[in-house]
């Protein structure tokens, strides 16, 4: 027993957890008391081990509380110190981080800037031929801004392409191109159009170096010396830019270049703009034929063209070709001369057609030199040179007016030595006579023949102007003056006198004085020959077929002044004619002529009187014409039909005036006239006279028909006529006559008249 | 022959040269001006037909030179003329001074019954004028004759003074026709030492220059 209750309490003592058991057994033994008295004893032993061992420990214990407390203290000190460590290491690894942080952001952007730098590197080339690119363009330089393009589309670009700057470049590409495009063109629209401007301008100065040149030449020639001076303006337009300088051609060539490489066809543009140019440049200023300030900008214009042509054609590389401008040039140059032709012949100022012509042949010589084709155009000057000298002919037509209106027609006086020389300056007049005259001196012609005289030397000299460097033969310019001063005297001249003749207001004796005039410059012939060979310069070969022509000149002129002096003189004789007053019952004659024909003969007489200086054959022409038409005149009277009636004394009243008419026949009104000359154109009247008058009729009909018929000139017709007349008359005073010798008288009458019917039929039906 | 006119009278002008006698006769004959001066040479005429108290008359009007050169042949023309017009010119005192000569030139060759009549010509000109109206009338007066001045240029009484002169004419002719009184419609005698007398009024002046 004493043992199982030590076990238990063993067992309380040993177990921790499962004292269930344990408390059972105690529980369920009986032993409660005892148990409990162990358990007492055993907490008393407990209790004095705990006591011992307390005492034993004691000391150590309050050592170690001792050490304890020490240990507290250093472990606070230990405390703060860590702590402040702890705070110092705090703020230390905060920098730390910090600065580790942006570590780690430098590094990141060390690394991103390298990576950006290997892009910019890659697209820096890209870029850099974009700006090379842009900057060409501003500066115009298309083609190499072309290749740019090129190179960057082909060779930079690709390797960038994850760019979007590299994508919208690659998307420009094209516009870009368009737009070097457009740029060019729209370079060459403005040259196109500078062009236009300037090629007058060059036309100008190519014009001028030809003359220039020309100068030169007819220098060397020697030709025209007098030209010298020319040198000192050559030097100066040495220094002058040539037509081409004058003008920047880079556009063209540009335009074309880029047009080659992108391989557009773009001729076609150029020409066909150059084609509407040369149409507008065709057109000639509308007031071109005023002046030839028009002329020369309508020939600038096309020379300026031309030359610029010709200049595209040699260094455009095919951009103006040899067949194209030839088109261009015929077509031009048809124009061209059409312009000229219509506009030359408004023109009515000979020496602006001179200027024209000046031009127009500068035009030719220096078109011609590049290489076109001018000779249309020499052509048309032949053209205007016709109607030059028409002008020259309207013009001279007023000059030769003026002087015809000036004129006097009275023979030139001079009173001094001076006024002679003068005369004799201006008219080729050599008379011995008149040299040795005593002052105041008359020469035998007007006013008008020196003047007319060199007014023809002028016109000479006006129509070889045309003539002059057009390289025309000698002989064709002998024969073109020949021809023009043959009409200018045949047709103007002659018209100028003859529209003066027509004038009321010239009397006879001008036209006698005209007629004069005309003598003398029909002699001055020769000189005008001498003239002409010595502004030609030329001996006389092609003069002489002149000669036959030039003498013929003036002859129209004086055929036409004596013409007019006839009937002027017919004229006035009429004007007697019409005082004709016969009463033609005149029982007995008067016993002398007719009033108005001694007016008339007095009037004859004295006019004829005043013909001194006419040329004998003139005179002696109008002296016959008066006869002739007297004669006319007074046997129209008497076989007129107005008259009804003739008696005996009228007729013998008409006889007398008739004798009267052929004592001035006979009284050599005009010398140098054969005798009877005159008489002859009173011959019919006459013979009509006679018949009458010896009531011959016996011998009228035996003679008629024979050679030797006495009246032969009186055709039955006219006496008839008269015949009937005298028998009216008779009616009317012997009607109540029955005298035997007057019935005969009637009877004879009446037979004669039957004859002369019959004659008059029988003459008739042959 | 039907006749164109009653009566025929011959006048004549005469004056200095260039006091524009033709240019009178080119004014009335033409009614028209020639600026230009062309002097005449000898003798010319101009006949208008003019209308007097219903008949036709015709003017032969002579135009002489007033150059002394021409004088043989102009005065031959004197005799025949039934009326005269003097010409001097208004701007030419010498012209109107000469009118005296030519007076005595009429009185020598013309038919004393002669017609006369002054006319100062270019009276247009009145800056130049050298004789004054006055003086031109003065001499009319003087010699018992009519005066007027013209000027053919601007047509101031031009028609005026050859109506003129022709009315005294006809009137001097008419009076000498009733006072010879002849035989009306008559036949005609051979007269030459009187053809004046005759009727028809153009034989009147009928002479052998």
């Amino acid at each position: 027993m004493m043992q199982r209750y030590d076990i238990l309490i063993q067992e309380i003592e040993c177990i921790d957890d499962y004292l269930g058991p344990t408390f059972r057994a105690i529980y369920d033994g009986q032993e409660h008391q005892k148990f409990m008295e162990k358990l007492d004893d055993c907490i008393k032993n407990h209790d004095k081990d705990i006591e011992r061992m307390c005492n034993h420990h004691y000391q150590g214990f309050i050592d170690s509380i001792r050490e304890l407390l020490q240990v507290r203290s250093q472990a606070q000190q230990l405390n703060t110190e860590i702590l402040e460590l702890d705070k110092h290491i705090t703020a230390t690894s905060t920098k730390v981080i910090e600065m580790g942080e942006e570590l780690v952001k430098a590094r990141k952007v060390e690394s991103n800037m390298a990576a950006a730098v290997n892009s910019l590197t890659v697209c820096l080339p890209v870029l850099a031929a974009y700006a090379k690119l842009q900057k060409q363009l501003k500066d115009k330089r298309y083609y190499p801004a072309l290749k740019t393009l090129e190179q960057l589309e082909h060779h930079d670009l690709p390797r960038v392409t994850n760019y979007r700057f590299s994508f919208q470049i690659t998307q420009q590409i094209p516009q870009l191109r368009e737009n070097i495009k457009d740029a060019s063109m729209s370079d060459l629209r403005d040259f196109l159009e500078n062009i236009r401007k300037y090629s007058p301008k060059i036309g100008e100065v190519a014009m001028r170096h030809t003359a220039e040149q020309l100068a030169v030449e007819a220098e060397i020639i020697g030709r025209k010396k007098r030209r010298s001076h020319i040198n000192n303006q050559l030097n100066e337009s040495e220094e002058e830019l040539s037509a081409q300088d004058l003008m920047d051609f880079s556009p063209v060539y540009r335009c074309m270049h880029i047009y080659t490489v992108l391989r557009e066809e773009e001729n076609f543009y150029y020409r066909q703009q150059r084609k509407q140019q040369a149409r507008l440049v065709l057109q000639p200023p509308i007031n071109m034929h005023e002046s030839t300030v028009g002329y020369q900008t309508y020939l600038h214009g096309i020379i300026g063209f031309f030359v610029i042509e010709d200049h595209i054609l040699n260094t455009g590389n095919g951009l103006a070709t040899r067949t194209y401008l030839d088109e261009l040039w015929d077509m031009t140059l048809s124009t061209i001369v059409d312009a000229l032709r219509t506009h030359s012949a408004y023109c009515t100022d000979a020496t602006l057609i001179l200027k024209v012509k000046n031009l127009i042949m500068l035009f030719n010589t220096t078109l011609r030199n590049y290489g076109y084709s001018v000779g249309q155009l020499w052509d048309l000057l032949q053209e205007i040179r016709v109607h030059y000298n028409e002008v020259l002919m309207k013009h001279w037509v007023q000059v030769f007016r003026n002087i015809l209106d000036e004129d006097n027609f009275l023979p030139i006086q001079v009173t001094t030595q001076t006024e002679y020389d003068e005369i004799l300056n201006l008219f080729p007049y050599h008379d011995k006579d008149l040299q040795k005259a005593e002052f105041p001196k008359k020469f035998p012609f007007s006013d008008m023949v020196p003047k007319v005289y060199q007014q023809v030397k002028e016109f000479i000299y006006a129509c070889l102007k045309f003539s002059e460097d057009l390289n025309f033969t000698q002989t064709e310019i002998d024969e073109m003056i020949c021809k023009s001063t043959n009409l200018l005297l045949t047709r103007t001249f002659s018209g100028c006198l003859s529209s003066l003749f027509r004038k009321p207001s010239l009397a006879l004796l001008q036209v006698v004085q005209i007629i004069i005039n005309t003598g003398y410059l029909e002699k001055s012939t020769k000189y005008l020959e001498e003239f002409v060979t010595n502004i030609t310069g030329t001996c006389h070969q092609g003069q002489l077929s002149c000669v036959g022509v030039e003498s013929a000149m003036f002859r129209v002129a004086r055929d036409d002044a004596e013409k007019q002096i006839c009937d002027k003189l017919k004229k006035k004789l009429d004007e007697f004619l019409e005082l004709e007053n016969y009463d033609w019952n005149l029982a007995e004659p008067q016993g002398h002529a007719s009033g108005f024909i001694t007016d008339l003969i007095a009037f004859l007489q004295s006019t004829f009187t005043c013909f001194t200086n006419l040329p004998d054959e003139v005179a002696q022409v109008a002296c016959k014409s008066a006869c002739s038409h007297i004669a006319k005149a007074i046997l129209d009277i008497l076989i007129s039909e107005d008259v009804k009636q003739i008696s005996m004394g009228a007729l013998q009243q008409v006889n007398l005036d008739t004798i009267q008419c052929e004592q001035f026949a006979a009284s050599e009104p005009v010398v140098g006239l054969p005798e009877g000359t005159l008489l002859q154109y009173f011959l019919q009247l006459r013979q009509l006279l006679d018949l009458f008058m010896s009531w011959d009729w016996p011998t009228y009909f035996h003679d008629y028909g024979h050679e030797c018929n006495k009246y032969n000139l009186v055709t039955p017709n006219m006496a008839v006529l008269l015949l009937e007349k005298l028998k009216e008359s008779d009616k009317k005073t012997m009607f109540s006559v029955l005298k035997k010798s007057e019935r005969d008288k009637k009877k004879l009458l009446e037979t004669v008249l039957k004859q002369l019917r019959q004659l008059a039929q029988t003459t008739q039906q042959q | 022959m039907a006749k164109t006119y009653d009566y025929l009278f011959k006048l004549l002008l005469i004056g200095d040269s260039g006091v524009g006698k033709t240019c009178v006769l080119f004014r009335f004959s033409e009614d028209a001006f020639n600026t230009t001066f062309i002097s005449t040479i000898g003798i010319d005429f101009k006949i208008r037909t003019i209308e007097l108290d219903g008949k036709k008359i015709k003017l032969q009007i002579w135009d002489t030179a007033g150059q002394e050169r021409f004088r043989t042949i102009t005065t031959a023309y004197y005799r025949g003329a039934m009326g005269i017009m003097l010409v001097y010119d208004v701007t030419n005192d010498k012209s109107f001074e000469n009118i005296k000569n030519w007076i005595r030139n009429i009185e020598e060759n013309a038919s004393a019954d002669v017609e006369k009549m002054l006319l100062g010509n270019k009276c247009e000109l009145t800056d130049k004028r050298q004789v004054t109206k006055e003086r031109g009338e003065q001499l009319a007066v003087e010699y018992g004759i009519k005066f007027m001045e013209t000027s053919a240029k601007s047509s101031i009484n031009v028609e005026e003074a050859f109506y003129t002169l022709a009315r005294d004419i006809k009137a001097k002719m008419e009076k000498k026709l009733e006072a010879s009184n002849p035989p009306k419609g008559g036949g005609h005698q051979l007269k030459a030492s009187e053809p004046q007398r005759k009727p028809p009024s153009w034989l009147a002046r009928c002479t052998i220059l």
